[in-house]
């Protein structure tokens, strides 16, 4: 280098307001590690082994073997991104503080904000990525499925009488209408709100608590008490502190309509809009809670 | 201007419930001046490490203030000149040495052809050139320290904070850093440094500071400091005849002959310990 260095750059007399830019630059590294970890590939792989399987269970009838891998797959999917969403997100400040590597972000003009989302978005980065893998993978096992059912009900009434061809037909197109079923789409992006929400927790519980264990066992418990908030208030209605808890922890059973899709019921888009809107507000009071308790945290 | 500049700068810790609070640092005015180099020593947990967390609003102050080029230390603006190096740097062990300076430069809002330029120079700077293209997790304690340095250096700063830059570095490394820290005040860069290497601290610092128990119990231009007042030495030259020859005959009787005469200089290590062997004060800082 020599003694005239490069002049400070001019881009560096900008660098004093919020900027995506810097929180694009440390969630693609989030990823990066994220994805460079093991953990995280045994998740999916086991998400994607379970999906692959699904498709070789063959003592039901046809519909009830695309019921059968729908329902599995879903979930699995569920499953598999709330386990991602809190492992994946548990870790990222413990870390950080634990390799010192905060202290060299945050000694540049890095606003603690743009370090909080920048790794919140390259959470959800790797749970976006390993929900369309699996989404992939399912629609495959879908499409090969309806493939080799056609296949078999066309060979089994080849020769048959007009009536029994008709009928053929019928279910060739059940077979087509179950394998396209476009509400398998409301199932996962509702489950990705969710998985968004359960991360959200996550990341808020992190920013108070260093032990990686705790992290990881609070969010799931709010995840398992926010799936049981609604029984528990049909059961023992408006008790104050059963209301109290209500009003913290997300309720995360409205996230379920899985079921209702796979059981053949309309859900419309309204009702899916309704609970995206609910899974986004929460997560920005949990970013924001996180933001606050973050800002004023000894590193 | 200073380039930075602390008033009772005051730092307690909360040890838990019923354990009271740990007094790290206790009204701390400092003054590092733009283009010096500044050198904080101390035994371990004299409050040097809290003194660079403060500056850089990693942790908040108890009491006092802190300014950077004047502005206060709770702004994101006041790190816009400064690059940091802490203590045993640990990066990201699966970017290249080159992508690590991307990822810091990106930070800095770097980009395009300036930053791999910027790049490139550091590399050769810390003499990283042949390791540009090596995961870290391959990189030796030596090299790590050099990249820190480097990454602390990317957005080419005024002012540098390095925490014990030279910490579990063999001594070629070391050297390398302390002639590093000599370049970069040769570009006018101001340099706080950490540090419990006393022969180095004296080899490139211009003032020093000595931090025990959290105070500031010494301070001062390194070569005043060092000087032993209580003796003169002189070198003589060019001296009157009269005066020449009352000192020579003085020598002579005493069998001798005068070469010169000065302030003989004792070593940084030994006015560092003597400081901390004067300041009487306990181990008790609970509060």
């Amino acid at each position: 280098m020599t003694d005239s260095a490069v002049a400070i750059p001019s881009a560096s007399r900008e660098r004093v307001g919020f900027s995506l830019n810097r929180v694009g630059v440390i969630a693609v590294n989030t990823l990066t590690e994220a994805v460079r970890q093991k953990v995280f590939n045994f998740f999916l792989i086991i998400g994607l082994v379970f999906i692959a399987s699904a498709s070789f269970f063959a003592q039901f009838t046809f519909g009830e073997q695309m019921k059968f891998i729908k329902d599995t797959c879903l979930g699995v999917i569920s499953v598999i991104s709330t386990l991602i969403a809190i492992v994946g997100t548990a870790q990222l400040l413990p870390t950080e503080v634990e390799n010192r590597t905060i202290y060299t972000i945050l000694a540049k003009p890095v606003r603690r904000f743009e370090f909080l989302l920048g790794k919140f978005f390259g959470s959800l980065f790797l749970l976006v990525l390993s929900v369309m893998a699996m989404c992939i993978l399912f629609g495959a096992v879908l499409w090969i499925k309806e493939q080799g059912m056609i296949r078999e009900l066309s060979q089994t009434y080849l020769g048959e009488s007009q009536a029994a061809m008709a009928d053929a037909q019928k279910q060739i197109l059940q077979v087509q209408a179950e394998a396209m079923d476009k509400d398998l789409v409301k199932a996962i992006v509702v489950d990705l709100a969710k998985a968004t929400l359960v991360a959200s927790v996550t990341l808020l519980v992190s920013t108070f608590s260093t032990s990686l264990v705790f992290n990881v066992v609070v969010p799931f418990m709010v995840f398992v008490a926010g799936m049981l908030r609604g029984t528990a208030i049909e059961m023992w209605g408006g008790h104050k502190l059963l209301m109290a808890v209500s009003a913290i922890v997300p309720d995360f059973g409205l996230f379920n309509i899985a079921d209702e899709i796979n059981l053949g019921n309309v859900v419309p888009w309204s009702h899916v809009v309704s609970i995206i809107v609910y899974g986004l507000v929460r997560t920005v009071m949990m970013v924001v809670a996180a933001h606050l308790i973050f800002s004023q945290r000894e590193i | 201007m200073d380039a930075i500049r602390t008033e009772h700068l005051t730092k307690k810790y909360n040890l838990g419930w019923r354990k009271g609070r740990l007094l790290a640092l206790d009204q701390l005015n400092l003054h590092v001046r733009e283009g010096e180099v500044y050198g904080l020593l101390g035994p371990n947990g004299s409050g040097k490490s809290t003194t660079l967390k403060l500056v850089l609003d990693l942790i908040k102050p108890t009491d006092g203030s802190a300014w950077i080029f004047d502005v206060p230390c709770g702004k994101v603006v006041s790190r816009l000149h400064v690059g940091f190096l802490p203590e045993n740097p640990y990066f990201y062990r699966y970017l290249t040495g080159a992508e690590t300076l991307e990822f810091y430069g990106k930070l800095c809002g770097m980009k395009g052809t300036p930053m791999k330029k910027r790049i490139d120079e550091l590399l050769e700077l810390v003499g990283l050139t042949r390791a540009r293209d090596r995961r870290l997790s391959g990189y030796s304690k030596g090299m790590l320290q050099r990249i820190g340095l480097a990454q602390a250096l990317i957005h080419d700063p005024k002012l540098l904070l390095l925490d014990e830059p030279t910490a579990g570095v063999d001594p070629i490394g070391s050297k390398d850093i302390r002639d590093m820290i000599l370049r970069l005040k040769g570009m006018g860069k101001t340099v706080l440094l950490s540090s419990h290497l006393l022969a180095q601290v004296q080899d490139v610092c211009d003032r020093i500071g000595v931090l025990n128990l959290g105070q500031m119990i010494l301070e001062g231009d390194v070569k005043t400091l060092i000087s032993d007042q209580r003796r003169l030495s002189i070198t003589v030259q060019d001296l009157p005849d009269a005066a020449r020859e009352g000192i020579a005959e003085a020598v002579r009787t005493a069998g001798a002959s005068v070469v010169s005469m000065e302030h003989p200089q004792t070593s940084l290590e030994s006015l560092f310990l003597d400081a901390l062997r004067k300041d009487i004060r306990g181990a008790g800082q609970h509060d």
